[in-house]
Formats: structure tokens, C-alpha cells, sequence
């Protein structure tokens, strides 16, 4: 026992001691929890190990994971939403350490909406179109409990738009009739979600598109389009801060240093720009085939073989 | 031949400034003043000799100073002043090597609540002593399983500590201390934990191993009677202070101070008394067909006396004739003047 | 006349709460509420401090004892903070074992990548260790047992191991389980050392104190962003965090057993010539083994119950699995992750006593082959199992299943969790939802109005005056610093709804707690049947009820409220069980000879003389809500969890807002405990107990 613990000793020593040349450190790529950003996360170790290097998947958290590129914790960060996570991504790079490694090849939306059956069951006539809101009829079909008599429009987490949404309610001259609960996380949207669709009840709820969660059967809301500094937090007014959400980008971040300590992989990363189909297609071998993240990857690069070829030229 | 354990002027005073409060008293140390500083007196000045082989009981009541006195003569506490020697060197120079070094070869202790290792068995605990020396498993085992035999613990080896009663704990707790071979025999009120039955087949128990064994034993106990059951000398202390040293029949026969004479006053003497105290050592001619050991305890004779009418001749160890007994004089002791 | 109302108001505590509570509804009443009311709200005086702090974190971070660092790849030196060079060396040693232990049992080629160049192990790709197959790993565990602790534990390794890797969740397990492994040792070191060091030095101790109270009652989520700093990403990461929450039992356990330790038997030690070396490890620390072993037990339930958030800071292994079920709404899917950790919890607790408690037999003589006998069925297996599994290679095309079963392929009882969770929502949903709309509109709504109506003058003369009733003017200015130190920050609002969903939820789970553990406590076999369901939810990832508690009750405090009622009822329980259990049987019997009936005998005896260990309980429940009413913030709150958590994705100064935010939490607890613990060993000592 004691010669084996010693033997032990030797070899974390030696561990911590070993200057054994690495041509570079393993190329860290965050894992999140949900399923297309687990897959393309897949995805892109199994390229980066075609080009040569080794890729290790880390488990993160999509909020703490601009600070560990920042740091040089992860390479990279591949699925960055504009409306949910500029604030931090921008912050980050504010502080040095992280750039901006372009986009994917899709637009994202991310707004309040409705699901299908609350139009259909006409729990507020008019929709999608903003100004129903405005009757309290509407907005009483929308109270929960906690609400205290008013409509409950269920946000996504507060850090993720702050201020916007109360503004909105503001701006659009309903703040009398509507009130903004904060969920948690996307957990907690998915959970109200799944819970509205089997009452059958009504629920305006945050969403994005696209959603591949849960895809199908949600209508965003219409509000009045959006304009650069429409918002009171831009330097617009109360009158034009009622204006609905912009089209916004899916982003690649990655750390400072990754162009020159993994020069290829850089070059891969670029050009890699996956578009909604793509992206859908990932989710669903996963969601609905069956399949583990790593063989979804795999399947994935199988049957994508001409793109992925094009991103490593 | 020097005496094995020897005290001269022995304080120990608990309390942040002790030692300044000792020197300036220069050894007159009154324990109400040293209590208004702050401190409290243990041992006030003790000085005496054990000699070896011999047992010398400490006798006190809770407070008394008697464990403390043993723990400074044993340092598990160290002495704020005076000399303790042990086969003729201070104890209290000694540096934790040696101290170690002495515990090991010369000393053995036994403790009131017996404080076994819980987490050893009967056979481990005693063999513990012989272990931290570096003995091998395998010798120090074997060593064990002769102590076990030796205390009457054969079967039990194996058991853990709350697997056994109080006497059996205690047993263990005496082989442990005794599995090192010790000259110098430590024992802190090993009985008092113990029923009053259980206590009086240790006591035997204890007797008989002495009687074997022949070491040198500082044994404290609260309990008079034990104290002269077992005792080649007793020394009975109250408030740290040593109030008489002496042996047990002495100390029933002319007790020194009040103090003493309240212990004393309801011993049976014929129970304690030695035929050696009461017999006639002017007399070594005395006739008769009768003769009693002087060693013998009155209580255990008093028949073979009374019941012969002449003076009876006391003898020694050798059965030489070393004095005289008169029947009279047995009634005064068992049944006053 | 008069005099003798003073006496009477000093001598009786329920006069002297009388009066207290009549000032605070002066207060509360005749306050105005307007802001600039100093008596109303004070001034964030201390608004600096989360500033600061940030400030004094990204300074350890980067500028603090800047080291010359050489950069291969850059082929330049770079100013790199010693500090963190530091952390990083932690990080990697840490790593290391993870990673060494976890390919022992999966096998892989990282341990041998460290050694060797990589050119080298691409030439030679024979050079990887290789996995264990389950079928061998199944043996191994139903041999450990066995050897530990025979038959018994040997059928619990096995079925434990054979049901996690028929479940597919072999790999996950593995990985939680070598996290687990490292994790618990480090633990289990640093806290015994710093036990002995707080034993052995009572300024130590003094100092201590504080430090583990903020230690084991600071929300995780508010340390996982400089953890992240410091230590990067990666189970190593989640080991720190583990090791800050899980360090603090083992501290306590350590010296309240080396204290109990009774002198005579450290005398008995010494006299047996032991060196101060041998006195510690030969004498002392088995001697406090009771007392240590139960610390080790909690550091092993505190690593599991840590899974999922390490989880959240790079982690492998089931929690991420969990975490990743739970946000595709597969609740099932969760719920078996989380029943592996509890069965890895209970199969480790159980090893690790046996192992404590083993005997060695001196008289046994054996042979090589009997001494060996398991370790070499174990060997022999391991290479029957291994040949075959090697030979099957060629038989299954994709996934050899004789060395692994892949989560998806493995059995799965996940549809009848869920299913049950579908008829929890169809069977009870109208009644629950009526239920949660009247707790929400008459209860829950007008108790956080109460708290937020509240003059800081009245919450300060409050707590204040029962810190001061209860313990005195000392207790009185610890809890007033301390809830000061809160008021005077921006975020007090915040506080006071955390306070309000912390008490409603800390009086359900007491009551729910203390009538659970009477009812149980009233057999031992029903105290063992209840202790055990308490061990059960403090190990299984509370993170699972998030989700159907959302179904139940939409998003809503009701939801947060029933999560924490259900994890915080636990410590309630355990402790009304033990302080009902060492009510002496002659107490029972006392009563029952007085002619009292079983209620009587309930409220009369049993329950005054387990108060103050029920206190205790409640003192935990304290502490486990307030965690769960932090992580409320997953659901949806208002409080400063919400701020806590929002903190994480802010570069900027979130750190620092959330260990601020983190530290007034620490501090709600430490004034409840505070006074609880002073009212416990009050009533103690008045009960003669201890």
C-alpha cells in the first residue's frame, strides 16, 4: 500500500514537473444544455481533430462563458444571440481578451408571443397584431395569480434585456393593463410553456426564433418595428420606446490568443457559418432520433460533408 | 541505595502568573492569598521518597491536590517548582526525548476512568504501549495475549472496550499499563468507577499482582479503607498540602492533625493495627505454646489471643521471637479502654 | 407599584416580547414612508463595496505580484499575477487526479499525453489504457463490499453498480463518481488539519468560527464567477467550489470530537510514551473517530448534493447530464440521474464506515491464495470479462455493450416518472391551482407587502430587541452590525424579500418538519425508516423539482416556496427525530406512570425536552431555505438571488455584486443562527440536559 502510494507521488510530481513539448493545448469548446449547441459544439471538435489538433468539450454555463473566453478558459463560444447575450459578450470584450470571430449564416428574432391555440382559442382577438393588447378583456385572460389583476407577460431573465420589456408596457401606454414577470432561466420558459399547452390556457411568454426547442405552434407578437435608438436605453423617447425587438445576429466569440495558437482552427471557425436548417438538423437528430450529441455530430458531418470541406478550406 | 522516586518541595500552582506569585512568596505559599491573584494551589511544598518496591498510597479528597501530585511526579503536568527525581534524575530537566524514552521503558499507569482506546480491541490496546515503542506486530501481540492471561482476560481478547464491563475495562487498563514492564507503577483511582463488590476482587486482584510483580507504586485514592488495605505508607493531603506521611497503623495509632484524626476516628483498628503496634518488644522471652506473626493484623489473631489465657510470643519472618502479647491488651484495642 | 412592573417586565421573557413587539407596531404604523426618511430606509451608505471588492478580485487576478512568464507560442514574456499562476498550478494538480482516477475505470490516454510527446502517442495508439468493462467493474464492487463489510454491503455494490450500468448511466456515474473520489479526500484532509489546528490553538478556533459560518451559508452561485477567474473551467473548477461548501462540516466535526476526546485518555496516551505525532494519529484522531466519520459522511453527501452546480462551472458526470435533461423538460430523465447520485452517496457513506470499523485479525493464518482470494477472483474476472468483451468487438457492429452501455441504449424507467408526474398535474391541478391562487392572494401577497411596508427603523428595533431579550447586549450588537451592514447597501429591498419567502418557508418546513419526525420518532424503526428518506433528499439534486414545482404551480413564489419547504424539511425532521430519541426512556416511563396519555405525554415531555435539538434543526432549515430560495431565482423571483444570478453574465462588476449579495445572505443566517443557538443552549441549561 505505501509502496503504491509513493509510486503515486512520483507520477503526480512527474505530472506537474512534465515539460514534455505539446504542439498546442487542446482546443476548449463550452458545452451548454441545450441540444443543437451541444451537437454543432460536437461538430466542431470532431472538424478540429480532422484539422490535427485535439478539441476537449468543457461544461459551461451560457452566462459565465464570456468570462472564460476572456480568461482564456475556453477558445470559444459558437452560439452567442444577440438580443440575450450582447450585454456580456460586448462586456467582455470591452475588458480585452475576446473577439468577434463573425457570424452564422441566419437571422434571429427574439420576441414576445403567443402560442397558436390562444389565437385560435380567441383569447385575445386581434392578435398578432399589438394594439389587441389593449383591451382589458385581453389582458384579464392573462392574469395569474400574482399579478394583481393585470396581464402577465412572462420575460425571459432580467440580465438578459433588463429594462425593455417594462419600458415597452410604457411606451405602448398598456403598463395599467399588463405587468412583466422575470423567468429564471430558459428552464423555467420551456416549463410555463409546456405547462400553458396542456391547460390549454393562455400564456405571453419570451421566444426566439428559431427555436429548436420547441419550433412549432408559436406566433410572435407584432409591434411597432423596431428603429436604431427607438429605445429609452438607446436615447429614445417614451413615445418611440414601445417599438418591438430588431433582427439580430447568432455570433462567434472567441479568445484573443485562438487565431495564432490554433492558426487552422481560427480559419475553420471564420468561415464556419451554419445556417437555421443546419442548425435545425443538428437538434433534431438529437431530439427526435435518439441519438447521443457525439453521433449526431458525426451524422451531421456525414451528410454535410461538401459544407464542413468548404469551412476547412 | 537511593529511593526510586523522590520529591523535594514540589509546587504546582495553576494561573497565569504562577510562577512570579511562587518566588516572591519564597515557599510560603497560603493558598486564600494566591486565590484573591487569581491562582489556584495544587501541590503546596511535598517533599518525601518512595523507596523500591514499596506502595505509597496518596490519600485525599476530591481537590486535595493527590491526582495532581501524581501527574507532576508522572509530568504529565509540569511542576512550577521544585525537584522531582526518578532512580536519581529530575524529570522536570528532562526534554521531551527523554521524557518519552522514560515513559516508555520505566512507567506504567492506570486511570480512573480507565481510558481505553475505543476504537482498539482488548488485545490492541494493550499491546498499544509496546507498539508506539517500535515493537513488531507480531511481538507486541504475543506480549498482549500474556498480559490478557495474566489479568484474567483470556477469551476476551478481541472485544472492544464497550463490549466489556467497568472491572474487565479496568483490567485491561492494568495489563496495558503493565505490558511495558514498568518499575515505576502510576495508579489513579483505578477502583473508584467500579461497583463496591467489584472493587473489593480488584483490590485482591491488585494484592495478588504485587505480590508478584514487586514494583514501585504511587497509588491515589479517596478511600481511607482502600488507602489501608493496600498502603505500605499512606500520605493523606488536603489543599495541596501533605498534612502526614506515614505508615497506615501509625497513622490510625497518632494522627497528626485534626484533619487526619477525622479519618481515622471511625476505623476499626483491629483492622488496620499491626500485632507489631500493640505487642512488647522488652519482652522477647515470653514462653508459650502460641505464637503470632508480627506482621499478622490484629482482627485475624484476636481469637487465638483471647482464647489463651497467658502472654503469647510474636514472631518474625525467620519465626525468631521478637516480643510479647497480652490478651489485655488486644481487648483495649477492640473494645477501647 | 411601580417597581413592581419593572420586575415583573425582568424577569418574564414574554412580558419583556410584549413590549417589544408593541414598539415595532409603533414603529411600523407612525414611520412615513417617503424616501429621504433616514427611519424609513437609510442611505446606501456602503454602496462602494461591491465596487471595491471587484476591484480588489481582478487586481488578485492580473496586477497583484506580477510574474515574468515566458510564452513559447508568442515567443515573448508576458506579466502574468502570481496569484493566479498559483490557482492554475492548484487547478492542474487537481485535474490531474481527476483524470487519473477517472481513466483507471474508462480507460483513455490523457494521463499518458501528459508524459509523453504527442507525435509519439499518435504513432503509437496502442498506448491507451484500457476501459474497464462494467460486467468486471460489477465484481470489483460486489468484492469491495464484501471485503468491507460482507455480504450485506457486497449485494449493495453489486446491485448498485450493476443497476447504474444497465441504466446506461455507467460513464456519468464514473465521472461524478472519480469527482467524488478527489474531492472528498481533499476535504477530508484540509478539514481534519485545520480541525486539529483549531483544537490544538483556541485563537484558531475563534478565528474560524466566522469564516465557516460564510463559508457553508454563502449561495455557490455567488463564488462560481471568480472560481471561474481563478480556476478556470472544468471538474477541477467544480472541486474547488465543492471543497468550499463541504470543507466547514469536517472543520467542526473534527474539533468538537477532539474536544469531547476526555483528558485521561490523551494522558493514557502519553504515559504510553507516545511522541506528539504518535498521540495525534494513534491516540486522538481514532479516538474522535465517531465524531470525524459523521463529518466524512457529510462531506460525501455535501460533494453529491454539489454535482449539479459544479456542474455549472465545467463538471462532468451526472450533473451535467441532469442539467441538460432538465432543460429539454425530461424530468424522468432527471430524476434517474439523480437516483445515481443518491445510490453513489449511500454505497460511499457505507464503504467508507466499514472501512473505518475494520478489524484485524492476529491470529488468522493463511495462505497466499486465502489472503489474495479476492483481489485475485477480481483479477481473474477482470481479464475473463475483458477477453470476452474484446472478442464481442466483432460481434456488435457500433457499440460494444460488454464494456459499456450508452445512456440511451441502457433501461430506463423515465417514462414512468414522467408519467406519474402527469398524473400528479391531471389529478391535482384544479385543486392545487385554486390552493396557490388563495396562498398567493391572501397569504403569500399580503406577507411580502408586510415586509416591503416595513421602516428599517422597526426591522433594526426587531431583530435588535430579540437578539437582546434572547442573548444579550453582545448577541443584540452582532445581529444589529450585521443587519445594518445590509440596510445600509442599495439592495435592502431585495433582502427583505428574500427575508419573507425565507420565513414563510422556514415555519412550513419546521412545522412539516417537527410533526414528520414525531410521528416517526415514536418507533425506532419508524426513526431509522425517516432518517434514511432524509438522507435520501439531501443527496438527490434538489435542482429536479424546479421544473414539475413550475407545472404545479406556474411562476410564481408558490413554486420557489414549495422547492425550498420540500429540501428544508429535511435537517427539521432529522433533528426533531435524534432530540425526540434522546428523550431518556425513564422520562417515558416517568410520564406514562403519571397517567398521561401519548398526546400529553408528546406535548409535556417529549417535546420541551427535544426543543433545544429541534432548535438546532431549525436553525439548519434556516440555512438549506435560504439556499433554496436563492436557486429560487431558476423559477423566478424578485430577490437577491435574482441579482445573484444576473451577476454571472456581468463582466463588469459581477463579481463582486454577487459575493456582496452573497455575503447579506450569509449574514441573514448567521443572525438566526446567532440567536437560535443562544436560545437553545439557554433552554438546555435550564432543562438540566448536556
Amino acid at each position: 500500500m505505501k509502496k503504491l502510494l509513493s509510486l503515486f507521488y512520483t507520477l503526480v510530481l512527474l505530472a506537474g514537473l512534465s515539460t514534455v513539448a505539446k504542439a498546442a493545448d487542446p482546443i476548449r469548446i463550452p458545452v451548454l444544455n441545450w441540444s443543437s449547441q451541444i451537437v454543432m459544439a460536437n461538430v466542431m471538435a470532431q472538424a478540429f481533430e480532422e484539422l490535427g489538433y485535439e478539441a476537449e468539450l468543457v461544461p459551461a454555463e451560457s452566462a459565465t462563458r464570456y468570462e472564460a473566453v476572456r480568461v482564456g478558459e475556453l477558445h470559444v463560444a459558437h452560439e452567442t444571440w444577440e438580443s440575450t447575450m450582447a450585454l456580456p459578450f460586448y462586456a467582455a470584450m470591452d475588458k480585452g481578451g475576446l473577439i468577434d470571430a463573425g457570424s452564422h449564416d441566419l437571422i434571429t428574432f427574439e420576441e414576445m408571443g403567443v402560442p397558436n391555440w390562444v389565437i385560435e382559442e380567441g383569447l385575445c382577438p386581434g392578435l398578432p397584431s399589438w394594439e389587441a393588447l389593449k383591451s382589458p378583456e385581453c389582458a384579464a385572460n392573462f392574469a395569474t395569480p400574482d399579478s394583481e389583476g393585470k396581464g402577465r407577460w412572462l420575460e425571459g431573465p432580467y440580465e438578459w434585456h433588463t429594462e425593455v420589456m417594462p419600458n415597452r408596457l410604457k411606451g405602448l401606454g398598456i403598463d395599467d393593463l399588463w405587468m412583466v414577470k422575470f423567468a429564471g432561466t430558459a428552464d423555467a420558459l420551456w416549463a410555463e410553456l409546456e405547462a400553458a399547452k396542456k391547460e390549454g390556457r393562455g400564456t405571453i411568454i419570451f421566444n426566439w426564433s428559431p427555436n429548436f426547442t420547441d419550433a412549432a405552434g408559436f406566433t410572435f407578437i407584432d409591434f411597432p418595428p423596431y428603429f436604431e435608438g427607438c429605445r429609452l436605453e438607446n436615447g429614445g423617447t417614451l413615445e418611440t420606446t414601445g417599438c418591438g425587438s430588431p433582427k439580430g445576429w447568432l455570433k462567434k466569440a472567441a479568445h484573443i490568443k485562438f487565431p495564432i495558437t490554433h492558426t487552422s482552427a481560427y480559419k475553420f471557425y471564420t468561415k464556419m457559418e451554419f445556417t437555421a436548417p443546419n442548425i435545425g438538423e443538428m437538434a433534431n437528430y438529437v431530439d427526435n432520433e435518439g441519438m447521443t450529441h457525439a453521433e449526431a455530430a458525426t451524422a451531421y458531418i456525414a451528410n454535410n460533408r461538401d459544407q464542413i470541406d468548404l469551412f476547412m478550406k | 541505595m537511593s529511593p526510586t522516586i523522590s520529591c523535594s518541595s514540589v509546587y504546582k500552582i495553576f494561573g497565569n502568573n504562577a510562577q512570579t506569585l511562587l518566588s516572591e512568596s519564597g515557599g510560603n505559599v497560603d493558598a486564600k492569598k494566591f486565590q484573591e491573584a487569581g491562582c489556584i494551589v495544587g501541590v503546596n511544598n511535598a517533599s518525601f521518597d518512595v523507596n523500591q518496591g514499596e506502595m505509597l498510597v496518596v490519600m485525599g479528597l476530591s481537590g486535595s491536590g493527590k491526582s495532581t501530585l501524581l501527574r507532576c511526579i508522572s509530568r504529565l503536568t509540569d511542576a512550577t517548582s521544585g525537584k522531582i527525581l526518578i532512580d536519581g534524575e529530575d524529570i522536570c530537566l528532562m526534554n521531551s526525548k527523554q521524557l518519552i524514552e522514560l515513559r516508555r521503558e520505566k512507567m506504567g499507569m492506570v486511570f480512573q476512568n480507565f481510558a481505553l482506546l475505543p476504537h482498539k480491541t482488548v488485545l490492541e490496546n494493550i499491546a498499544f504501549p509496546l507498539q508506539v515503542k517500535g515493537v513488531t506486530t507480531e511481538n507486541s501481540i504475543h506480549k498482549a495475549l500474556e498480559m490478557v492471561e495474566l489479568v484474567g482476560l483470556k477469551g476476551r481478547e478481541n472485544y472492544f472496550p464497550r463490549e466489556l464491563s467497568g472491572g474487565q475495562q479496568q483490567r485491561v487498563g492494568i495489563a496495558r499499563s503493565l505490558a511495558v514492564e514498568p518499575d515505576i507503577w502510576f495508579l489513579d483511582e483505578p477502583f473508584s468507577a467500579l461497583d463496591p463488590l467489584i472493587r473489593k476482587e480488584m483490590q485482591d486482584e491488585f494484592l495478588r499482582l504485587q505480590s508478584v510483580l514487586n514494583k514501585t507504586i504511587m497509588f491515589v485514592t479517596h478511600d481511607f479503607d482502600e488507602a489501608l488495605r493496600l498502603a505500605d505508607r499512606i500520605a493523606i493531603m488536603k489543599d495541596g498540602i501533605i498534612e502526614q506521611l506515614d505508615k497506615p497503623d501509625n497513622i490510625v495509632l497518632n494522627p497528626a492533625t485534626d484533619y487526619v484524626r477525622k479519618f481515622t476516628e471511625d476505623v476499626p483498628r483491629e483492622k488496620v493495627l499491626k500485632i507489631e503496634s500493640i505487642m512488647d518488644a522488652s519482652d522477647p522471652n515470653a514462653s508459650g505454646e502460641i505464637a503470632v506473626k508480627k506482621d499478622d493484623i490484629i482482627e485475624t489473631v484476636a481469637e487465638k489471643i483471647l482464647n489463651s489465657k497467658d502472654t503469647i510470643k510474636v514472631v518474625d519472618e525467620k519465626n525468631s521471637v521478637v516480643g510479647s502479647i497480652n490478651p489485655s491488651k488486644v481487648i483495649k484495642v477492640l473494645f477501647g479502654e | 407599584m411601580n417597581k413592581n412592573y419593572l420586575d415583573i417586565i425582568r424577569s418574564s421573557k414574554p412580558a419583556q416580547f410584549g413590549i417589544l413587539l408593541i414598539i415595532f407596531l409603533f414603529l411600523y404604523h407612525f414611520i412615513p414612508q417617503n424616501e429621504g426618511n433616514y427611519f424609513w430606509r437609510l442611505p446606501s451608505l456602503l454602496a462602494f463595496i461591491p465596487i471595491k471588492l471587484n476591484e480588489i478580485i481582478y487586481a488578485a487576478l492580473y496586477e497583484w505580484f506580477p510574474l515574468k512568464v515566458y510564452d513559447p507560442i508568442f515567443e515573448m514574456y508576458e506579466e502574468k499575477a502570481a496569484f493566479r499562476e498559483f490557482t492554475k498550478s492548484i487547478s492542474k494538480g487537481l485535474l490531474f487526479l481527476i483524470t487519473f482516477v477517472r481513466e483507471l475505470l474508462l480507460g483513455g490516454d490523457k494521463i499518458i499525453d501528459i508524459f509523453v510527446s504527442d507525435a509519439w502517442l499518435k504513432e503509437n495508439d496502442w498506448m491507451s489504457w484500457p476501459a474497464l468493462p462494467w460486467t468486471a467493474a460489477t465484481v470489483g464492487a460486489f468484492l469491495l463490499g464484501y471485503q468491507l463489510g460482507g455480504f450485506r454491503l457486497a449485494l449493495l455494490g453489486g446491485i448498485g453498480s450493476l443497476y447504474v450500468s444497465i441504466f446506461g448511466n455507467w460513464v456519468p456515474s464514473i465521472q461524478t463518481l472519480s469527482f467524488v473520489l478527489i474531492t472528498t479526500p481533499i476535504c477530508f484532509v484540509l478539514g481534519l488539519s485545520f480541525g486539529i489546528w483549531g483544537y490544538l490553538d483556541k485563537k484558531v478556533e475563534t478565528a474560524l468560527q466566522p469564516v465557516l459560518n460564510v463559508m457553508q451559508t454563502m449561495p455557490q452561485f455567488a463564488y462560481l464567477v471568480p472560481i471561474i477567474a481563478l480556476f478556470g473551467l472544468g471538474d477541477h473548477a467544480g472541486s474547488i467550489a465543492t471543497i468550499v461548501i463541504a470543507t466547514p462540516p469536517m472543520i467542526r466535526n473534527t474539533i468538537l470530537g477532539l474536544k469531547r476526546i476526555s483528558p485521561e485518555v490523551v494522558e493514557a496516551g502519553l504515559m504510553s510514551g507516545c511522541t506528539k505525532r504518535q498521540l495525534l494519529f494513534k491516540v486522538l484522531i481514532p479516538t474522535a473517530r465517531r465524531d470525524i466519520l459523521n463529518g466524512v459522511n457529510t462531506v460525501i453527501m455535501q460533494c453529491l448534493a454539489m454535482v449539479v452546480i459544479a456542474s455549472f462551472v465545467g463538471a462532468k458526470g451526472l450533473g451535467l447530464n441532469l442539467k441538460v435533461a432538465l432543460n429539454s423538460l425530461k424530468i424522468g430523465k432527471a430524476a434517474e440521474a439523480g437516483f445515481c447520485i443518491v445510490l453513489i452517496a449511500v454505497i460511499l457513506d457505507r464503504f467508507t464506515k466499514a472501512w473505518a470499523n475494520k478489524q484485524v485479525d492476529y491470529f488468522e493464518n493463511l495462505t497466499f491464495f486465502e489472503r489474495y482470494k479476492l483481489l485475485i477472483i477480481f483479477g481473474t474476472s477482470i481479464l475473463i470479462f475483458s477477453v470476452v468483451a474484446f472478442i464481442a468487438n466483432g460481434y456488435f457492429d457500433k457499440i460494444n455493450y460488454l464494456y459499456v452501455i450508452p445512456i440511451e441504449k441502457g433501461l430506463t424507467f423515465a417514462h414512468y416518472i414522467d408519467a406519474a408526474v402527469d398524473w400528479v398535474w391531471d389529478t391535482f391541478f384544479y385543486s392545487l391551482n385554486s390552493f396557490n391562487k388563495f396562498l398567493l392572494t391572501q397569504v403569500l401577497g399580503p406577507m411580502k407587502k408586510a415586509y416591503l411596508g416595513m421602516p428599517v427603523a422597526a426591522t433594526l428595533t426587531l431583530t435588535m430587541g430579540i437578539a437582546y431579550i434572547i442573548g444579550g447586549i453582545r448577541t443584540c450588537l452582532l445581529v444589529g452590525g450585521m443587519m445594518l451592514f445590509i440596510a445600509m447597501s442599495k439592495y435592502w429591498d431585495r433582502a427583505l424579500i428574500t427575508m419573507y419567502m425565507a420565513t414563510f418557508a422556514v415555519i412550513m418546513a419546521s412545522l412539516n418538519g417537527i410533526i414528520v419526525g414525531s410521528i416517526f420518532a415514536q418507533t425506532q424503526r419508524g426513526s431509522k425508516f425517516i432518517l434514511s428518506v432524509c438522507d435520501f433528499f439531501e443527496t438527490f439534486p434538489s435542482f429536479v423539482y424546479l421544473i414539475p414545482v413550475i407545472f404545479l404551480f406556474n411562476i410564481t413564489d408558490t413554486s420557489v416556496l414549495i422547492a425550498a419547504i420540500v429540501y428544508a424539511t429535511v435537517p427539521a425532521t432529522r433533528y426533531t427525530v435524534w432530540g425526540l430519541n434522546s428523550v431518556p426512556t425513564s422520562l417515558h416511563e416517568a410520564g406514562t406512570m403519571s397517567g398521561v396519555s401519548r398526546m400529553q405525554r408528546w406535548t409535556n415531555i417529549e417535546i420541551p425536552l427535544a426543543f433545544p435539538t429541534i432548535m438546532l434543526g431549525v436553525n439548519q432549515t434556516v440555512v438549506f431555505t435560504l439556499q433554496m430560495v436563492i436557486l429560487g431565482a431558476l423559477i423566478g423571483t424578485e430577490d437577491l438571488g435574482q441579482l445573484i444570478f444576473g451577476a454571472l453574465s456581468r463582466a463588469q462588476d459581477g463579481p463582486g455584486v454577487a459575493i456582496t449579495l452573497g455575503l447579506f445572505v450569509s449574514l441573514m443566517a448567521i443572525s438566526v443562527d446567532v440567536i437560535v443557538r443562544k436560545w437553545a443552549e439557554e433552554r438546555k441549561k435550564a432543562l438540566g440536559l448536556d
